[in-house]
């Protein structure tokens, strides 16, 4: 093993580890997998495609790259537009389809339905607008520079890795020292006791949307700014999403990005020695292997 | 001299979780300001439902609930703490994820910043064996403990009126006998406590007055020490007179 895989591998595992939070935060709270999760993470990055296209188009200027970086002032302008779109579309799905069938009393399996419908739905419409081709957020290339023990990662894999570490740190102390993230914590353990200890949980139940959102938009501009963008690139990355937040333990944040990176990492050995072709496949092994030896995960909480 | 208004009433109360099944069939009941009553009745007499349904977590298909003088029938669940009442359920009435004190914090938070620092140093001054482990989660404390989190909880709000559904249940008869011990000292302090019970004589021991519920009514109520010794009241947890109708 060199350390270029161990590079690879936490470089695609901050990714995953970001989307993964948001997909722990939902699911601890609103008690079902949300399959829309990684199609959010595609509209962010088509979020911030058009916001930064536009800027570019507009003031050529904020195009310009950024000291070392592959990039302009335009795209995080169109990060911080994509983290509110995608905040604001993840209020309007769940206010058409998750509230109404919440209100209803409807089973976890019809929400889980819902959200194959949801997903189905948002992606169409991307493929529609966007179509499926590729699209970049820059077309400047960037050298990957020689790091400790002669791997190598460019400016822009080194600032997603370091923005993926800030991002966990801040939910982590969001979740624990402010109010909404007490109440959030509180909704995911018993929402008729949250209410009568006067926390809102319509209102949490939003906030949480919001916040998976925005790590959803996040990922997705990283996704798309280290790799490219396609409308089924939250999709594909479903998988690995999954895997990290229940191997990280449903709930925990620092938990869903350790357990980002580990998959980072087992996908990035799996193509060093095993095969390429075999890459998605470990997603899969490590969730059976999580669900059937230890599926409380690193960090979850142990039911009895 | 006109009476107090109650701290706690409730008029045609009809609830339960089915409209065409109700639990609870119309009571009517008035606590006055500093009252410490027993709500008793044998299983399945809907006690547990009726507080619930006062606490706002079990639906109202008719009559109402009033607070101090205000009607709470249609309040949110979420703002009926801010209003005044405390609610500790039976099972499940703290937070086992969080620690002692982010339990505290989280029933803190409906109050403004500049007190609730106050009120939960007050809350640690009268429940010490919490202040010592601040950060000990809650789901690793004994059973007498989570009850006293979840009493501490309640109180933080410093409620008008505190409502407890089987508060000792599950507790060995020493920690029942502090648990109502502290029931007590918290009614010295002018906290009218409605305490459902199935303990009848430990609740009768602390309260001022009995409240006995048959199938989702009322049937009889009376001073809690003439009630201890009230031959009516084993025949109405027996079952001897179910449809004798004793006191309203």
């Amino acid at each position: 093993m060199n350390a270029q895989v161990i590079m690879d591998g936490l470089i695609a595992g901050s990714m995953i580890g970001l989307g993964a939070i948001g997909i722990t935060l939902t699911y601890s709270i609103l008690r079902f997998a949300n399959f829309a999760h990684g199609d959010m993470i595609s509209w962010a990055a088509y979020f911030a495609l058009a916001t930064s296209t536009a800027l570019g188009t507009l003031a050529p200027g904020l195009a310009e790259p950024l000291g070392p970086f592959s990039f302009g002032w335009s795209l995080p302008v169109g990060l911080l537009a994509a983290i509110i779109c995608t905040g604001l579309l993840a209020l309007l799905v769940d206010w058409l389809l998750f509230a109404k069938l919440r209100h209803r009393g409807g089973a976890v399996i019809i929400l889980v339905m819902a959200g194959f419908g949801a997903a189905l739905t948002l992606r169409s419409f991307l493929e529609f607008v966007f179509t499926s081709k590729p699209a970049y957020f820059t077309n400047a290339l960037q050298i990957a520079r020689p790091l400790l023990g002669g791997a190598r990662a460019t400016p822009d894999q080194l600032l997603g890795l370091g923005i993926a570490v800030v991002l966990v740190v801040v939910v982590h102390l969001a979740m624990t020292r402010t109010s909404a993230g007490r109440a959030m914590r509180a909704v995911s353990e018993n929402q008729a006791l949250a209410g009568l200890a006067g926390v809102n949980v319509a209102k949490t139940i939003r906030i949480a949307w919001v916040f998976g959102a925005g790590l959803a938009a996040v990922a997705g501009v990283m996704a798309g700014l280290l790799v490219q963008i396609r409308p089924h690139m939250g999709h594909d990355l479903l998988l690995p999403l999954f895997a990290a937040a229940i191997l990280g333990g449903i709930g925990s944040v620092p938990g869903a990005m350790i357990a980002g990176l580990i998959i980072g990492l087992a996908e990035a050995l799996c193509v060093q020695f095993i095969g390429a072709e075999w890459r998605a496949a470990v997603s899969f092994v490590v969730l059976v292997a999580i669900l059937l030896l230890w599926p409380q995960g690193l960090f979850g909480k142990r039911t009895t | 001299m006109p009476s107090p208004v109650p701290a706690l009433q409730t008029i045609g109360l009809v609830a339960g979780y089915e409209r065409d099944m109700p639990i609870v069939r119309g009571i009517d009941l008035a606590v006055a300001p500093g009252e410490l009553v027993a709500i008793l009745g044998p299983n399945g007499a809907g006690k547990s439902t009726y507080v619930k349904a006062i606490a706002g977590t079990v639906p109202i298909f008719d009559g109402s609930v009033v607070l101090a003088g205000q009607d709470m029938t249609s309040t949110p669940l979420h703002l009926r703490s801010g209003k005044g009442l405390g609610f500790v359920p039976q099972t499940e009435n703290i937070f086992t994820s969080l620690s002692i004190a982010e339990n505290l914090q989280l029933a803190a938070d409906i109050l403004p910043k500049a007190v609730r620092g106050l009120r939960i140093g007050k809350i640690y001054e009268m429940f010490p064996d919490l202040a010592g482990r601040p950060g000990l989660k809650a789901g690793q404390l004994s059973g007498g403990q989570r009850q006293m989190l979840a009493v501490a909880r309640a109180l933080i709000i410093e409620p008008q009126v505190l409502i407890l559904d089987e508060p000792s249940a599950g507790l060995s008869p020493k920690i029942v006998g502090s648990v109502f011990a502290m029931l007590k000292e918290i009614n010295a302090t002018g906290v009218t406590i409605v305490l459902v019970e199935q303990n009848v004589k430990a609740a009768l021991t602390v309260a001022d007055r009995g409240v006995i519920l048959v199938e989702g009514q009322l049937r009889h109520e009376g001073p809690a020490k003439d009630l201890a010794s009230d031959p009516l009241l084993a025949e109405l947890y027996l079952g001897a007179q179910p449809e004798k109708k004793l006191v309203r």
